[in-house]
C-alpha cells in the first residue's frame, strides 16, 4: 500500500519540502496563491523536474516516468477528453494499459454507478455540466486502479453547496476505494472537512503539517496563525450539558453555547470575521451575546480589525471598512458582541 | 456608408475580381473544344500526372509535417526558431527560385552522387515530386504546427497519468484531436501542390507526355497562343482545386467538441 515520501524537495518554487503522507491518508496541501502547492503535486506526478527524492512505499520515483507511476491525478481545469464520450473518459486509463474489455467494463461500470454518472455515459463533455464533468473527471483519475491520487482544487469552480457535497462524497469514496490522497484546497474550511491531515504551505516551505484540530488551536508559526485567520482560542473552565442538545461552556466570566455531541470541550476558536459587533443592545434572549469594551482598533486595508475586552477575555472581530466606520466606534467605547452559534470549533480533551 | 458595408464591399469587390477573371474564360469557351481538350491523350496524361504527383508530394508532406510539427508545437529544443523561420522559405522565395536552388543542389558533388546512385530527380517524374514537397513541406508544418498550439498540452499530460506513454498519448489523443486540421492541412498541400509551376518547370523541365503537369500545359499552350486550349485547361485545374477546397470548408465545419 503506498505511502508517498518527500525527502528534501526542491522546485524553482519549492524549498526543500520534507512530507510524509501515510498510507490510505488524505493529507491537504492548502496555502496562499504561488505557495506551489500546486508544483508539489506536480513534482510527485513525475510531470516537472525537480532536485531531491520522492519514494513511494521507499521506493524512489525519481527516475520513474510519469506514465509509470502509477499516480492519479485530477486537475484543476479537468481536462477531459473532448472527443471522447463519459465512459471512454474513464476507460481510456484501463485501455493504455492494456486491461482486458470485461476488466474495462466492469471498472467503467462500478464508477459510473458509485460516482452516480451511469446516465451520461453516451454524452461528451461540452454536453455535462460542471458537477457532472467534476464526477468523469474524478472516475477517470482512479479508474486505473491507481492507489495514489493527487486532486488539484476540485472544487474550485463549483458553488459553495455543491462543493461541500461533493468533497465529503470524495471522502467517503477515497476511504472506500483505500486511495492515499494529496488534495489542494485553497480554504481552510473546505480542507477541515475533508483533511485526515492539512499541510500548510507558504512560499515553497511547509510550515506546519498536523491534524485540522491541531492546526486550528496550536499553530506552530505566526505564518500559520495568520493564514488560518487568527481565530480567538478560548480556554475553556467549566462544561454544563443543556437541555435540546446544547452545552453552555464557560470561560472566563463569558458563557458560550454551542451544539453538544458528548465531547468535553477545552479550547474553542471563533475566527473573527464569525463575530459580529453592534454599538446598541440587541434584541433577543443573550445567547452567546456580550458587552464588551473596545481597546484597540487595527485599521488595515479592506478591514478593520477590533479588539474587544470581555472580562478576562480579548476578543478580535473583523469589519469591513464600511461597517466599522458606520458604527463610529473608538477605543474605550462599550459593544456589544455576537458570536454565531453555527461556526464555532472546538478542541476536545 | 457604415464601416460594415464598407467591409463588406472590400470582400465583394474581391470576389468580383476573381469571379471576372472566371467568367472571362467562358468568352473562349466553345463546348466541342473543351470536350476534345479534355479527352485528348496529352491532357488526360497531364491530368493523370498532375493527380498522382500532388497526391505523392502531399502524402509525402504530411508524413515529415505531422512530428515536425509536434516537436516544433511541443519542445524547446537548440535550432527550433532556425527552423521554424525557415519554414517560410517557400513564401519568400519564387517557386522558379526554389526551383533553381535545387537544380543548383544536383550539380553538386552530394546532389550528383544522389543522382548517380540513388534517385534521378532531374527532368524526371520524381522532380516533379521533389518540387511539389519542398514548396508545400514548409506550408504543411505551418498549418499542422497551428492546429497543434490549440490543443491544450494539459491532455498530454493527463494521458501520462492514466499511464499513457508520450507516443500514446501523442497516438490517442493529440493526433485524434487535430486530424481535422491535418486533414484541412493535406487537402491545401496537395492543392498548392497541384498548381505548383515555377519549382517544377524549373527541375522537371515541360516534356510533353513526360514531366507536363497541368499548370506546365496551361503555360505550353499560352506560349502557342492557344487560347481556347489555354482556357479549358485552366477551367479543369480551377474546377478540381474550388471542388476539393469546398468540399473541406464542409468537413471542417461539420463537428465542433468544444
Amino acid at each position: 500500500m503506498p505511502q508517498i515520501e518527500l525527502k528534501n524537495v526542491s522546485h524553482y518554487v519549492l524549498r526543500d519540502i520534507n512530507l510524509t503522507v501515510k498510507d490510505k491518508e488524505i493529507l491537504v496541501l492548502v496555502g496562499p496563491n504561488g505557495a506551489g502547492k500546486t508544483t508539489v503535486l506536480n513534482v510527485i506526478a513525475g510531470l516537472v523536474d525537480y532536485m531531491g527524492q520522492v519514494c513511494f512505499d521507499g521506493k524512489t520515483m525519481d527516475r520513474i516516468p510519469a506514465h509509470k507511476r502509477g499516480v492519479g491525478y485530477l486537475f484543476q481545469d479537468l481536462a477531459l477528453f473532448p472527443h471522447l464520450t463519459a465512459s471512454q473518459n474513464i476507460a481510456y486509463g484501463l485501455k493504455v494499459q492494456g486491461y482486458p474489455a470485461d476488466v474495462i467494463n466492469n471498472r467503467t461500470k462500478e464508477l459510473m454507478n458509485a460516482l452516480h454518472i451511469s446516465r451520461l455515459k453516451e454524452r461528451y463533455p461540452k454536453n455535462l455540466s460542471g458537477g457532472e464533468k467534476q464526477r468523469v473527471a474524478i472516475a477517470r483519475a482512479i479508474a486505473p486502479f491507481q492507489k495514489i491520487l493527487l486532486l488539484d482544487e476540485p472544487t474550485a469552480s463549483l458553488d459553495a453547496q455543491t462543493a461541500k457535497f461533493l468533497r465529503s462524497e470524495l471522502r467517503v469514496l477515497l476511504k472506500q476505494f483505500e486511495i492515499t490522497a494529496i488534495f489542494v484546497i485553497h480554504d481552510l474550511l473546505g480542507a477541515e472537512e475533508v483533511a485526515d491531515r492539512i499541510a500548510i504551505l507558504h512560499k515553497g516551505r511547509i510550515e506546519q503539517v498536523a491534524s485540522p484540530k491541531d492546526i486550528l488551536f496550536q499553530p506552530k508559526t505566526n505564518t500559520v496563525y495568520e493564514f488560518i485567520g487568527m481565530p480567538n482560542i478560548l480556554e475553556c473552565d467549566k462544561c454544563h450539558v443543556l437541555s435540546s442538545g446544547l452545552v453552555e461552556v464557560a470561560s472566563g466570566d463569558m458563557k458560550i453555547v454551542l451544539p453538544y455531541e458528548g465531547d468535553i470541550i477545552s479550547k474553542i476558536a471563533i475566527s473573527p470575521h464569525d463575530i459580529y459587533l453592534s454599538g446598541k443592545k440587541p434584541p433577543g434572549p443573550a445567547l452567546n451575546r456580550y458587552a464588551g469594551i473596545v481597546t484597540e482598533i487595527i485599521p488595515l486595508r479592506s478591514i478593520v480589525r477590533v479588539k474587544v475586552c470581555i472580562g478576562q477575555n480579548t476578543l478580535m472581530a473583523e469589519l469591513s471598512k464600511e461597517a466599522f466606520d458606520d458604527m463610529n466606534l473608538g477605543v474605550g467605547n462599550e459593544v456589544f458582541v455576537i458570536v454565531k452559534l453555527r461556526r464555532l470549533r472546538y478542541f476536545v480533551t | 456608408m457604415s464601416f460594415k458595408r464598407l467591409a463588406i464591399a472590400f470582400s465583394v469587390a474581391v470576389f468580383l475580381i476573381y469571379a471576372g477573371l472566371i467568367l472571362s474564360l467562358f468568352y473562349f469557351y466553345q463546348g466541342p473544344l473543351f470536350v476534345n481538350t479534355l479527352l485528348s491523350e496529352r491532357t488526360l496524361y497531364s491530368l493523370r500526372l498532375s493527380l498522382t504527383t500532388a497526391t505523392v508530394a502531399a502524402v509525402v508532406s504530411i508524413f515529415f509535417a505531422v512530428p515536425a510539427a509536434y516537436a516544433l508545437s511541443r519542445y524547446k529544443f537548440f535550432g527550433g526558431q532556425i527552423i521554424d523561420t525557415l519554414l517560410e522559405l517557400p513564401m519568400i522565395v519564387s517557386p522558379v527560385a526554389l526551383g533553381a536552388m535545387i537544380l543548383i543542389f544536383f550539380n553538386t558533388p552530394a546532389g550528383q552522387l544522389i543522382q548517380n546512385r540513388g534517385v534521378d530527380f532531374v527532368f524526371t517524374v520524381y522532380g516533379i515530386v521533389l518540387a511539389q514537397f519542398i514548396t508545400t513541406v514548409g506550408i504543411a508544418i505551418r498549418l499542422i504546427k497551428a492546429a497543434m498550439d490549440e490543443i491544450p498540452e494539459r491532455y498530454e499530460d493527463v494521458a501520462k497519468t492514466l499511464g499513457a506513454s508520450p507516443v500514446k498519448a501523442f497516438f490517442t489523443v493529440v493526433l485524434p484531436l487535430c486530424k481535422r486540421g491535418i486533414f484541412a492541412s493535406f487537402v491545401l498541400t496537395w492543392a498548392k501542390a497541384l498548381g505548383e509551376f515555377g519549382a517544377t518547370i524549373t527541375i522537371a523541365g515541360s516534356m510533353a507526355m513526360k514531366t507536363e503537369t497541368l499548370p506546365i500545359a496551361i503555360f505550353m499552350r499560352i506560349s502557342s497562343a492557344d487560347i481556347q486550349g489555354t482556357a479549358v485547361l485552366v477551367l479543369i485545374l480551377i474546377g478540381i482545386g474550388l471542388g476539393i477546397l469546398y468540399g473541406v470548408r464542409l468537413f471542417a465545419g461539420k463537428k465542433s467538441y468544444v
